[in-house]
């Protein structure tokens, strides 16, 4: 177990550097204000980045199979706003509606993964029809979007702390835990990265390719659908274009920590870091009182300049 | 997958060859005109004015336009295996542009929209460098470029509005010959497409969309076409944002964006395959046409305008499926 834990890290040195990284983005940031590196700030930075690190599980296991899922906008704010929609207020029927919109989460990943697995048709057409199709029906049902506000037990829960750590790290703990246990040490992770690498070879080696390519898109419209209920906790709001912002920072996550957008190389791990790294900048950016403008560019060239650097030592090999 | 030199109509690597006869896989091509028959001639028993009363003409062809133009492009991105998301950042740029800095009276007016067509073709070459000359995938290249220009995009115009020059809003409005000049632009278009289509420019497309190591090994040179492809995208996209921001009379930092999805939609539509190699921009024309229409069914059918949202969504996945299995079959 330990080797292979080993092993993933040598084949992933991209990880390491990602990490190396994020270090340095503190480190600038800590220069810049000494309020930098503070519990309180280094908190909320990891819990912003939280929320792109969770709908990063979903969309690292589509970008292993070298597709992707831009359904994830309207999948979270779904979530959200039929949370908010749905317990109007009170807390009594938390406990089921959140399994529902989970569940309906994953009946949205689940067409997308039917779609693409056996119509061949291809991830990003089909993930952005799903998005608008999902962000329709959400206006059509709630007539607008406009819902009430987060109940409280929720908003407590996400601001909470559980044995003295944030909830929501502690959340992000779990679930980059069973990721890794997913993705190093189950078959399925093994029979994820043969789709990933080569479909064909996968084939005949005995792998269900088709089977194997919906779950990556059945556990996004999870992971989406529980960011979805977890950011209503944070901004005790919900609105129909709250996971916009999203669609671009989990890709850019998953390049940044080192996997391949063709398919078959990266590690949630990886991502976690690249959430990590995506934050830091947002917020040195702040610091020089640079605003989302400058995001979206750096946000750009962070996308190009790390997966033109993934191809190029692919090349190499 | 093979490549037949039957695949092809117009000049090719392969010389000239005759058009080949319509086959199954030919038939998303043909949808697009079944999609605009259906959904107009809905429209058309349910509220006929919406499509022949006084003015709808003008005010539905002034939509279709920058749609049009847009998936016009898109269509020579896919031709090629590719695609082009950055329409959006582009659109927004200019729009932006358009309402700011660039929006003299007059014929001053004239050297800042060949500006703004400039900048589209020269963001069109850059996003065609990288995409033929570095292994990144145009939908990573055109992805994070999508988000470099909406960002300067916010930059140079926070919010929505500005002020644009009345000679572009009036130059954009009315009609010519008593037919609006929208549908003169459209018409424009469809001219375009058939000269166009039987070039060598076109022809080296559909070559590098069905088998780029062929097509290389025929001679055709990649690189540039591709760059030539993207800059063209660029170019229609700039025109577009022109046409819209004319027509809006104010500019958008992200109105761009769902020109994204919408001439995404428009192109599976019309039926060019997203494996590359056989498409008509005509038929994402009518594509256009269609994807347009279903606002307007909505509206005759009496129900909240959140329904064309869904909708809209619905017919690209729809068309898509039923597209993608056509051709998977076909390639076999």
């Amino acid at each position: 177990m330990i080797e292979a834990g080993a092993d993933t890290l040598r084949r992933n040195s991209s990880i390491v550097l990602a990490f190396v990284l994020a270090g340095v983005l503190f480190v600038a940031g800590t220069i810049q204000t000494t309020g930098f590196a503070s519990y309180e700030h280094t908190r909320t930075v990891l819990i912003t980045a939280s929320f792109v690190g969770l709908v990063g599980f979903g969309q690292t296991l589509c970008m292993l199979t070298g597709g992707i899922d831009l359904s994830i906008p309207s999948n979270l704010a779904g979530a959200a706003v039929l949370t908010a929609f749905l317990a109007n207020g009170s807390s009594a029927g938390l406990i089921w509606i959140v399994p529902m919109v989970i569940g309906l989460g994953m009946v949205v990943g689940l067409i997308n993964g039917l779609g693409v697995a056996y119509a061949g048709v291809p991830p990003i057409i089909m993930t952005l029809g799903m998005n608008s199709a999902i962000q329709g029906l959400l206006l059509i049902y709630t007539n607008g979007g406009l819902a009430s506000a987060a109940p409280p037990a929720l908003v407590n829960f996400v601001d909470g702390n559980t044995l003295g750590l944030s909830t929501m790290l502690l959340i992000w703990i779990g679930v980059a835990l069973v990721a890794t246990v997913l993705l190093s040490l189950s078959a399925f992770g093994r029979k994820l990265y043969a789709v990933g690498t080569n479909i064909r070879a996968a084939l005949l080696a005995g792998v269900r390719v088709k089977r194997v390519l919906v779950v990556p898109y059945v556990v996004s419209g999870a992971s989406a659908a529980l960011t979805g209920v977890l950011l209503l906790g944070f901004l005790g709001q919900a609105f129909v274009n709250m996971g916009d912002e999203y669609l671009f920072s989990s890709a850019v996550a998953v390049a940044v920590g080192g996997a391949s957008i063709l398919g078959g190389k990266g590690h949630y791990i990886g991502t976690v870091a690249g959430a990590i790294i995506l934050t830091l900048i947002a917020a040195n950016l702040n610091l020089l009182s640079l605003g989302e403008s400058a995001i979206d560019i750096s946000y750009g060239v962070i996308l190009l300049a790390t997966v033109y650097l993934a191809t190029i030592r692919l090349g190499r090999r | 997958m093979s490549v037949s030199p039957e695949a092809f109509g117009p000049r090719t690597p392969f010389g000239r060859v005759p058009r080949p006869r319509f086959g199954v896989a030919d038939l998303p091509l043909a949808m697009a005109y079944v999609y605009v028959a259906v959904i107009a001639g809905a429209v058309f028993i349910l509220e006929p004015a919406l499509l022949d009363g006084s003015g709808a003409m003008g005010a539905n062809f002034s939509l279709v336009v920058p749609l049009a133009l847009v998936a016009f492009g898109q269509t020579l991105a896919m031709l090629t295996r590719g695609i082009d998301l950055s329409v959006g950042g582009v659109i927004s740029l200019s729009s932006a542009l358009l309402a700011t800095h660039l929006n003299a009276r007059g014929w001053l007016l004239l050297p800042e929209l060949l500006a703004i067509v400039a900048l589209g073709v020269l963001i069109g070459c850059l996003n065609g460098l990288m995409i033929a000359f570095t292994p990144i995938q145009p939908f990573i290249v055109t992805l994070a470029t999508w988000s470099i220009w909406d960002g300067v995009a916010f930059g140079v115009l926070p919010i929505e509005g500005g002020t644009v020059s009345p000679t572009l809003v009036k130059a954009a409005s009315g009609g010519f010959l008593r037919v609006p000049k929208s549908v003169w632009v459209v018409v424009l278009l469809l001219l375009l497409w058939r000269w166009l289509r039987a070039t060598r420019f076109i022809g080296d497309l559909v070559a590098i969309g069905s088998d780029e190591s062929r097509a290389r090994l025929l001679g055709v040179r990649i690189g540039r076409r591709k760059l030539q492809a993207y800059a063209a995208t660029g170019l229609l996209a700039a025109l577009a944002s022109i046409w819209v921001t004319a027509q809006t009379q104010a500019g958008s930092p992200d109105g761009g964006d769902q020109f994204i999805l919408n001439s995404v939609a428009a192109v599976v539509i019309g039926g060019t395959s997203i494996f590359g190699g056989k498409g008509s921009a005509a038929s994402s024309i009518m594509g256009s046409i269609a994807f347009l229409l279903i606002p307007i069914l909505v509206f005759a059918l009496n129900l909240s305008s959140f329904w064309s949202i869904f909708l809209e969504g619905l017919v690209l996945i729809v068309a898509v499926t039923f597209n993608s299995i056509i051709q998977t079959r076909a390639r076999r």
